[in-house]
């Protein structure tokens, strides 16, 4: 709480112009010696970037990545379920489902994919699936607040904010951690890219898909860009005469500043959400104005361009996978909305020689069961929500492409093999862009905080 | 029974081996060494990955004992530890960190300080000996630096037996009494001044001079009311001829008593217990009846409730009543007091939560009572209790026993939403218009309901007829006993929005009839009982006719490493064993009770924690800082008070007051201290001998808090509706974000839409709305608390957002736009219009070459604004949902309508006034994102 000591951090970061009232850590320090680029903890590590796909919902393994035939043999078997270890939904009478769709091996590496995948299919040596991760939380917004950041109930860092914080950004003028959400907000809000503790200037920024991508960046619209100059000007005469009278309270300076700051945003961020400047055949390559795609594809495309100015953690969502019932049609023409707009990005961002540097993670919130219960009087095969298994796959930056590490037992139940817990994984995703978890720390509230918690242990399997 | 037990067995046991007691034999500088100092460090920064586990052994380097120790690891064999020469032994330098790749521990935020190392190499010189774990005990408890400290007993008989630094347990020490004389004799404010004028003089400080009435008038406005004093306000200040002392006085007595004193710390309170007017989490839906609660903590700060009082209604009010109800027998008939004693408890059901159809209701139930422990723990004692949930605290003596001791004493808690008769000073004026809203929205949605049914009904028909079965309607085939075949399929839609439709109304249907019980007199409360059964919640909970009477009585017990499915020993109620007069406090294990006598401890002039926690707070809001650096943790690792006979001394005071909150602000307002400039003649000098700030020679400089801001911007423009509480009031938002979509358990949750008259929309800000999952971004954005967690300190960074939505938004030019067109209908003259700006934003007059600037700029965006013209604004009255149906998969859209914007009333527009009055509005504009606006000094 020192306003007296003027603080050179504060223009750090594009967005967040933050002043000193936390106690900064002797991490950003450093950062602000260097041009805003710190050296990671693994200098060898290839990630730079991370683009982390979030399928809102929590979609189902068993019928997009983790074949289970043994669920033809069960199908429409009844069973009963009981114990106070259960939730009103999922004991009582249930009955296991087998995937509507056919699955195939693809690539070189033999990737199994529902027959939906038909374009992520042609990049499927690029991919490298995790069948092993287990969460906790088997609500949405508690279960998004997991996998973001590490704490099931949320008012803690998002992974992307410790990401900047343990990186340091590489455009001074774009917020190093950018949220590209659907027109709904996931389950949980904003405080699923919360910076938490950590400084202000690290949480992420929703660009909003419709309308005014930050809001209130623009005045309204009879108000010219001259004239808010000059209304600029004018509170810039009045604070300037206000600081000489206060000389020593070196806050004033920064808010000054932050206007500055505001007035060139109006100008650049305008600039970086247009993709019309793509060629036809990227935009139709990502199935820009094309249905079902154009949602999720001007946001992938988005996302290569914010990576390629340097930001750092690139979040998308895409909602909502939470099909209880009628998941053939549900994952049926989800899957398609997705499919092609992912598969462009990886061969974009490979073209573009990006991919290695460019850690691409693709996962929801939990696995779904095997089995479904029965609801409304009627059979409509869905499936619930499952903490125990789930399928996470990453592409570029480093990771294991080419190969399926870890399983889940015969019905998709359970992971069995290479199992970790989501700390584990945050704590792999870290050290694949050169970060160390037990590194990564800031001290708040009496003790060293880190993004796992209390520590975790990296998956070796899943770096190449 | 236990503990008296075990201290004979050591006693016996230390007779038996008496030989080989420390008391007896040498004990070498190596083996202290180890006992003291090397084993506990090994603990802490090594055995996670190095022995604490067998299964899991890092490079199978073992440190659990010497013999493992000596056999080395994968990396190193045997020359890991080389007893009697550190020099060779490879643990030595990797935990100076001088072997490449192996600086240990991993976490650089965990390195060995270089004593630390040391204390290795002298026990690695010495022979590494490692003496068992008897001898240990005994050396320590000889040797060890520290005192040990009393409690119930931690998991194992070494936590118990701990020491601790002396000056890490202060919060647990009686209060510090002036038996030297430091105060010479000084009493009320002065005290403070003697005390904090003490380390002033030992560093060597001249406080800074006192500040101007000019600039106290404001400050002490904005500290006690959140609100800028008035033109007027100031020239009786400023004027006054009497001396400071008496008038400054007689202002801090008529601020305590302005009703919207406690709509400011009241507002402090809601950020410590999480205040909100929804669940969060999955079932983020709004809690139709918090905000009796939100009005009752205003209630008892105007009304300087004493303290004490203030915690046991919040912890225990439904106890009192039903006590009240016991004692009165039939003749009992509830009382406003019930009333507001039930609203009180409401304090217990502040945080998050959720119960949905996916959740396992002993989890549920288990994260409550985690949560209510938990932050009972920080709001009250100043303790995050959360640590113990799994261990003994590492650094505070607090066992893990208490922890669920503690946890015990809900363990009979219940929520229900109850009957509570209205209290004459609820503002229930804003009732019937915000019911009829409802309704109409009620209304709308059966109608989209019947048309859908319609439709299935016509869909069945015409699938009977496909089917060429005899029947119209399942009801005709169920007559008929139909077998199950000749019954059409469940939901017989055809359209994804048709599916996505009847959803979203069917869910609505089922929340309407709870939200109506906003305008019904119910409190948010609890009461104790058995826990009943708990489906997923979609009513209102009523408090069954009998409590005791369905459900299971829970047991508490130690649950081992947290798990719920994992209990160990049973405990019964108590309270925190380390604070003095804990242990022997006595809390029964009755079903009614356990919570009086809980907030009976806490509210005790005893108890060590209480007072401290609640006087630091008030004066980290007079002062931006607390005596104490974190106000929800006086544990050994909160930062340790900088004046702790001053926090004392406070404290005492607070007590001998009567637990008088308003006596606190006397007391501190009154002081020098308080009243200093926020300049020193010598900043130089002072920022060299001073640099955290920490001896009160100037006073600080704050940033105003977002509400504060808000409120600051409706009071000069004069629109504020200083109207005090009741149902909470929605200001206008920021548009696209009010109608920003947002899910809610699988269905979009309705649209934000403000109040449709301006004096509703422009009340305080404590009295808007506050959904957890939906938050203003204008308060967000200036660093209101989301209510997650208790928040200690607000931050009140600087960040460039801040900026763009007070340059652009609709809510801070509607302001500017407003406060000119006030401001012109008083004023004769350009300079009388500027005056009377710089008086209500900056509380002074401005200087002549202000005046002039400020014309010269009014002047010319006059030019400017006579060749625009502005466009009425235009508001929505439907709004269109676009999602993926959640069983389809497939897009849906939904319109919902907005029918306050059928009868709202907007702020005054620039399409409405000319282009002097618009341009006077762009002067004020920038008057409102001004420094000398934002902050106080």
């Amino acid at each position: 709480m020192n306003h007296q000591l003027h603080n050179r951090r504060e223009h750090l970061f594009g967005l967040g112009a933050g002043v000193g009232s936390v106690a900064f850590s002797s991490m950003l320090a450093e950062a602000a010696d260097s041009d805003g680029a710190q050296q990671p903890h693994f200098p060898e590590a290839k990630a730079k970037h991370c683009i982390f796909l979030y399928m809102e919902g929590g979609p189902s393994h068993i019928d997009t990545f983790d074949p289970k035939p043994k669920l033809r043999d069960l199908h429409l078997q009844e069973f009963n379920r009981s114990g106070e270890e259960q939730s009103a939904m999922s004991s009582g009478k249930r009955y296991y489902v087998q995937s509507p769709f056919e699955f195939k091996r693809h690539g070189e590496s033999g990737a199994d994919m529902c027959h939906l995948w038909e374009n992520l299919a042609g990049v499927a040596d690029e991919l490298c699936f995790y069948r092993g991760c287990q969460v906790e939380s088997v609500n949405h917004p508690t279960a998004n607040y997991h996998i973001n950041t590490g704490n099931r109930f949320g008012g803690d860092p998002a992974l992307g904010s410790w990401v900047n914080y343990g990186l340091g950004t590489e455009n001074k003028d774009l917020p190093g951690f950018i949220v590209l959400p659907e027109l709904a907000h996931p389950q949980g809000g904003a405080a699923n890219w919360s910076n938490g503790f950590l400084p202000t200037s690290l949480q992420g920024t929703p660009l909003r898909p419709k309308g005014s991508p930050i809001l209130d960046i623009h005045p309204r619209a009879e108000i010219t860009r001259p004239h808010q100059r000059k209304t600029l000007d004018f509170l810039g005469q009045l604070n300037k005469r206000h600081a000489n009278r206060h000389p020593g309270h070196d806050q004033l300076a920064a808010r000054m500043e932050s206007y500055e700051l505001a007035f060139r945003m109006q100008m650049q961020v305008p600039d970086i959400v247009d993709i019309s400047g793509e060629s036809k055949q990227t935009l139709d390559g990502y199935g820009v104005d094309q249905e079902p795609t154009d949602n999720l594809a001007r946001r992938c495309l988005l996302a290569r361009k914010l990576v390629e100015k340097g930001v750092r953690f690139v979040q998308l969502y895409a909602s909502t996978w939470d099909s209880h019932d009628y998941i053939a049609k549900a994952h049926g023409s989800l899957i398609p909305s997705v499919d092609k707009p992912i598969a462009a990005l990886i061969s974009d961002l490979k073209e573009r020689g990006l991919l290695e540097e460019t850690l691409i993670v693709w996962m929801g919130e939990f696995g779904r069961t095997p089995d479904n219960g029965v609801r409304g009087g009627g059979v409509a095969y869905g499936r619930d929500h499952n903490p125990n298994a789930m399928t996470v796959w990453m592409a570029g930056g480093g990771c294991y492409a080419g190969h399926t590490v870890g399983a889940t037992d015969e019905i998709g139940a359970q992971a069995v093999e290479h199992v970790h817990h989501i700390r584990d994984f945050h704590v792999t995703l870290l050290r694949l862009l050169g970060l160390d978890d037990n590194k990564l720390s800031y001290y708040h509230a009496g003790r060293f905080k880190q993004l796992s918690q209390f520590g975790g242990k990296v998956i070796e399997e899943l770096m190449a | 029974m236990y503990k008296p037990l075990l201290v004979v067995a050591i006693v016996a046991s230390l007779a038996a081996c008496g030989s080989a007691s420390a008391q007896d034999e040498q004990v070498t500088e190596a083996e202290k060494l180890f006992a003291l100092k090397v084993r506990p460090l090994l603990r802490e920064k090594c055995h996670a990955c190095h022995g604490a586990d067998s299964d899991r052994i890092e490079g199978s380097f073992d440190l659990s004992s010497r013999e493992k120790l000596l056999a080395g690891g994968e990396s190193f064999g045997r020359d890991v530890v080389v007893p009697g020469n550190a020099a060779d032994s490879y643990i030595y330098s990797m935990l100076k960190r001088t072997e490449p790749d192996f600086a240990m521990p991993p976490k650089e935020a965990e390195q060995l300080t270089e004593e630390q190392t040391w204390w290795v190499r002298d026990w690695i010189n010495g022979g590494a000996p490692w003496p068992n774990d008897d001898r240990i005990a005994e050396i320590y408890d000889r040797y060890a630096e520290g005192v040990a400290w009393k409690t119930s007993g931690g998991l194992s008989d070494e936590w118990t037996k701990r020491k601790y630094q002396p000056e890490d347990l202060w919060a647990y020490r009686p209060l510090w009494k002036d038996d030297d004389k430091r105060l010479k004799g000084e009493t009320g404010s002065a005290a403070i001044d003697a005390l904090i004028g003490d380390r002033l003089c030992d560093a060597g400080v001249n406080a800074a001079p006192g500040a101007s009435r000019q600039v106290l008038v404001r400050r002490a406005f904005f500290d006690l009311t959140g609100l800028p004093p008035k033109p007027h306000d100031v020239a009786a200040f400023v004027g006054d001829a009497r001396d400071d002392d008496i008038v400054y006085a007689e202002m801090i007595g008529q601020l305590l008593d302005s009703p919207h004193y406690g709509e400011q710390w009241g507002r402090h309170w809601l950020d410590v217990v999480r205040y909100a007017d929804s669940s969060g989490f999955a079932n983020d839906w709004e809690r139709p009846n918090s905000w009796r609660y939100r009005d009752y903590v205003i209630r008892a700060f105007n009304d300087d409730r004493p303290y004490d009082q203030f915690i046991r209604e919040q912890i225990a009010g439904d106890e009192i009543v039903a006590l009240r109800k016991t004692e009165a027998g039939a003749t009992h008939s509830a009382t406003a007091t019930d009333s507001e004693l039930l609203i009180a408890a409401g304090f217990l059901r502040m945080g998050p939560w959720e119960h949905t159809g996916m959740s396992v209701a002993k989890v549920t139930r288990q994260l409550f009572l985690d949560d209510i422990t938990d932050s009972v723990g920080q709001v009250f004692l100043a303790h995050a209790l959360q640590c113990c949930r799994c261990h003994d605290h590492k650094f505070d003596p607090i066992p893990t026993e208490d922890y669920y001791s503690f946890q015990a004493v809900f363990a009979t808690t219940q929520f229900a939403e109850v009957d509570a008769e209205w209290l004459s000073s609820e503002n229930r004026s804003g009732i019937a218009e915000d019911r009829r809203y409802h309704q109409m929205r009620q209304k709308a949605n059966s109608k989209m309901l019947n048309v859908l049914s319609e439709k299935k009904a016509a869909n069945d028909q015409k699938w009977f007829e496909e089917q060429g079965l005899p029947y119209k309607t399942r009801a005709e085939a169920k007559q008929a006993d139909a077998p199950k075949e000749h019954f059409p399929p469940n939901n017989l839609l055809k359209t994804p929005d048709d599916f996505g439709q009847e959803r979203i109304g069917r869910k609505w249907q089922a929340r309407f009839p709870w939200e109506m019980d906003r305008y019904k007199p119910i409190a948010f409360t609890v009461y104790s009982g058995k826990t009943p059964p708990m489906r997923s919640i979609a009513a209102r909970i009523q408090k069954p006719p009998n409590p005791m009477a369905k459900g299971r009585l829970e047991n508490t017990a130690i649950l081992t490493g947290g798990d719920l499915f994992a209990p160990a020993k049973p405990v019964s109620p108590a309270v925190l064993s380390a604070v003095p007069g804990g242990l022997e406090f006595s809390v029964p294990d009755t079903i009614e009770g356990r919570r009086s006598a809980l907030a009976d401890w806490i509210a005790s002039p005893q108890n060590t924690l209480t007072s401290r926690v609640m006087v630091n707070r008030i004066w980290q809001h007079h002062f931006g800082r607390g005596l104490a650096g974190n106000p929800n943790n006086f544990g050994t690792t909160g930062r340790k008070p900088t004046h702790p006979e001053l926090l004392d001394w406070l404290a005492g005071e607070f007590i001998r007051s009567g637990w008088s909150v308003k006596h606190l602000h006397r007391l501190i307002m009154m002081s020098d201290t308080y009243r200093r400039s926020t300049s020193h003649p010598d900043a130089k000098s002072l920022a060299e001998k001073d640099s955290e700030n920490e001896l009160y020679a100037v006073f600080l400089p704050r940033r105003l808090s977002a509400e504060e801001l808000r409120d600051a911007m409706l009071a000069v423009s004069g629109e504020l509706n200083p109207a005090p509480g009741g149902i909470p009031v929605r200001p206008d938002m920021n548009l696209e974000a009010a109608l920003q979509p947002r899910m809610i358990m699988g269905t979009f949750a309705p649209s934000y839409v403000p109040n449709p008259r301006p004096e509703d929309r422009n009340r305080r800000s404590v009295y808007a709305l506050k959904l957890r999952g939906h938050r203003d971004p204008m308060m967000e954005t200036f660093n209101q608390p989301g209510s997650e967690k208790s928040c200690e300190i607000r931050d009140s960074s600087t960040i460039s957002p801040q900026a763009l939505t007070l340059l652009n938004s609709d809510e801070t030019n509607d302001r500017a736009l407003a406060f000119a067109a006030d401001v012109l209908v008083t004023t004769a003259s350009d300079a009388a219009a500027v005056e009377v700006i710089y008086q209500r934003a900056f509380a002074r007059r401005p200087a002549t070459d202000e005046t002039t600037a400020a014309v010269r700029h009014w002047r010319e965006m006059e030019a400017v604004h006579s060749h625009l013209t502005f466009k009425p604004r235009e508001y929505p009255t439907e709004v269109i949902r676009r999602a993926s149906e959640e069983n389809t998969g497939e897009p849906f859209s939904f319109t919902e309508r907005l029918f306050v914007y059928d009868d709202y009333v907007h702020d005054l527009q620039p399409h409405e006034v000319d282009a002097r009055t618009r341009a006077l509005g762009d002067v004020c504009l920038a008057i409102l994102n001004s420094n000398e606006f934002v902050f106080v000094y």
